[in-house]
């Protein structure tokens, strides 16, 4: 069952993007106005606009983003981190996450690591470097932060690169013999 | 008003209700908070709604294969959704649901009023079962204490396996004493608590209500409060079932159900007093519902509104239109104000009616529609730019109920009520004596 390679290194390794604060709606990010989107040109015009306008020229792939506290509050919908993901986005810090947010961008293949004294620890653009599945986030003096990692399961969604993978791999039935 | 005790230990093997229903579901002795586990839902619930139900359908027969699903009666699908228009986009909508539901001999309810509501009334929500959905607001569900649990797109997880992984959670107790004061209720509640612990003080934890407040509330009540849960960060919220719930479930039980409750000594991340007959009406502020959003209805008093709403997963529920029909009584909806009042179901619709409480609403020149979910979403008479609305709907981020540009405050139907006969944001004491 275990996927021959993990859709994760085992350690990420990118720049703080950006540090949103507490109860962050992440329907922000593209604006409310334009959270039925998908189509990619359409979420890269519009995304962090409201943040910094040269967030998209200034973003590299591998980058992270930071939170607070209950990260993902209000009623996330999910184009926002659609838009994010686009842009090499790797991951997201928070002091805490909200549940609904939580479970639905971990299906998706996110990794969302818990990490307390986060956004009080980085700078915009500090390099961090995150062991997602220990929930250890190495700061730029070389000290370590440790928050509370996921549980196995989790750990397999986002090594499958989210839940529809591993549950094909579980539960599909068009399995050829030599997969089963 | 309110006093909290901090954690408690379990004594022994004390376990909370919510411990008891998963620890069934994962046919364990017992499961403790933390412990992540594959848990077999009791009823595996959707309501249908483009890119939901129709990807999951597709996704369980194209992607994984399945023609044939084991147990066809844990599969509940309603169709409480884009109901108002009566178009061609809405019958293909619904055809889709309802073929995947015969193709599967999948149960669709449709014209039943809303499924957290209809799911009690059908009586699949029985004391220790256990529910999801991909819908959060199910945790209504806990009023008779079963557990309610909105797991979004993890409920393909249970479609096509019958099980779900999740972490146990922990509980945290209200323990409520006395009973709501005239023109106060369980809205006024749950906007209080969000006010107290903040909109991540539940965060991953089922919140407990108990106590002799507890026993007082209505099963209507109990719903609105515990529909709401998930705005403390919460992933459900139950009651111990009482003579109260279980008169109901017996009345509506399709199966058999075995009630659990906690155990003395069961142990709570916190322990929170509160005395309902201290409680005052609440409004919320538009934009979330998170504590800085949450004032007296005396801060808010005076705001013009042009829009009033009574209804929802949330409201609407015989209670919350006895409490319109009495503020509405010999009044009438204020020039430039339109009220609507949709009650949750069908059944409740006609209780309503047969108690004549939709005349006085219907003479006090409100609109009463047939129970939906579209008013809340801003489906049903979209909110214009520049409107403001007053609503028991369950949120109020920019957008829900239509224009961007509109604004939606929150409170309960008796403040709705008196804010659409004045105009403005209104102290429903001023007329409930």
């Amino acid at each position: 069952m275990k996927p021959a390679t993990s859709a994760l290194p085992d350690v990420l390794r990118g720049r703080v993007a950006w540090i949103f604060g507490d109860d962050f709606d992440v329907d922000l990010i593209i604006g409310v106005e334009n959270i039925k989107y998908y189509d990619a040109d359409k979420l890269r015009a519009v995304c962090m606009k409201a943040f910094d306008p040269e967030f998209v020229e200034k973003v590299e792939p591998g980058d992270v983003v930071v939170g607070g506290r209950n990260f993902g509050y209000g009623h996330p919908h999910y184009p926002p981190l659609v838009a994010l993901r686009n842009l090499g986005i790797s991951a997201v810090l928070a002091e805490s996450f909200s549940p609904g947010f939580w479970r639905g961008e971990t299906y998706n293949g996110m990794p969302l690591v818990t990490v307390p004294g986060i956004a009080t620890a980085v700078r915009r653009f500090d390099p961090v470097e995150v062991d997602w599945r220990r929930a250890v986030v190495r700061l730029p003096d070389g000290t370590e932060l440790t928050g509370n990692p996921p549980s196995e399961r989790v750990i397999k969604v986002l090594e499958s690169g989210g839940s529809l993978n591993l549950l094909l791999r579980e539960h599909g039935r068009h399995r050829t013999p030599a997969e089963s | 008003m309110s006093d909290v005790t901090q954690a408690t230990a379990t004594t022994g093997t004390a376990l909370t209700v919510t411990e008891k229903i998963l620890a069934r579901a994962a046919s364990l002795g017992e499961v403790r908070p933390g412990q992540n586990h594959p848990f077999r839902p009791d009823y595996m619930v959707a309501y249908d709604f483009p890119g939901y139900t129709d990807l999951m359908f597709k996704q369980m027969h194209d992607d994984f294969g399945i023609t044939e699903v084991d147990d066809p009666e844990r599969y509940l699908v309603f169709i409480d959704h884009m109901l108002s228009n009566r178009n061609e986009r809405e019958e293909e909508v619904h055809d889709v649901t309802r073929r995947w539901g015969e193709f599967y001999g999948i149960t669709v309810h449709e014209g039943r009023g809303i499924g957290h509501q209809v799911a009690a009334e059908l009586g699949y929500a029985l004391p220790g079962k256990f529910l999801i959905h991909f819908d959060g607001h199910i945790s209504g569900l806990g009023a008779f204490g079963a557990l309610g649990w909105g797991v979004r797109r993890d409920l393909l997880e249970a479609w096509v396996s019958g099980r779900i992984f999740l972490d146990v959670p922990a509980s945290m107790r209200f323990h409520l004493t006395g009973s709501f004061a005239p023109g106060v209720d369980n809205r006024d509640l749950i906007h209080e608590i969000i006010s107290r612990v903040g909109a991540d003080g539940c965060a991953h934890q089922v919140m407990e209500f108990t106590g002799p407040g507890a026993e007082n509330m209505s099963i209507g009540r109990r719903q609105g409060l515990c529909g709401m849960a998930m705005f403390t960060g919460a992933v459900s919220a139950i009651f111990n079932p009482d003579e109260t719930a279980l008169e109901y479930a017996r009345r509506v039980a399709r199966t058999e159900f075995e009630p659990l409750t906690s155990d003395p000594g069961a142990a709570y991340t916190a322990t929170h007093e509160i005395d309902l007959d201290a409680l005052r009406p609440r409004v919320v502020l538009p934009g979330s519902a998170r504590s800085a959003n949450t004032l007296g209805v005396d801060e808010a008093a005076g705001t013009p509104i042009t829009r009033a709403f009574i209804g929802s997963c949330a409201s609407g529920r015989i209670e919350d239109i006895r409490a319109a029909a009495e503020v509405l009584r010999g009044r009438r909806v204020a020039p430039g104000v339109q009220l609507n009042v949709v009650p949750t179901s069908q059944l409740i619709h006609r209780q309503a009616e047969e108690e004549g409480l939709l005349d006085v609403l219907r003479e006090a020149g409100a609109n009463v529609a047939i129970s939906s979910c579209d008013f809340c979403f801003g489906y049903a008479r979209p909110l214009q730019p520049g409107e403001k609305c007053i609503s028991t709907g369950v949120l109020n981020i920019s957008g829900r109920m239509g224009s961007t540009d509109a604004d939606i405050y929150m409170g309960s139907a008796y403040t709705v009520a008196a804010s659409a006969v004045s105009g403005r944001i209104t102290d429903p004491r001023e007329v409930v004596k």
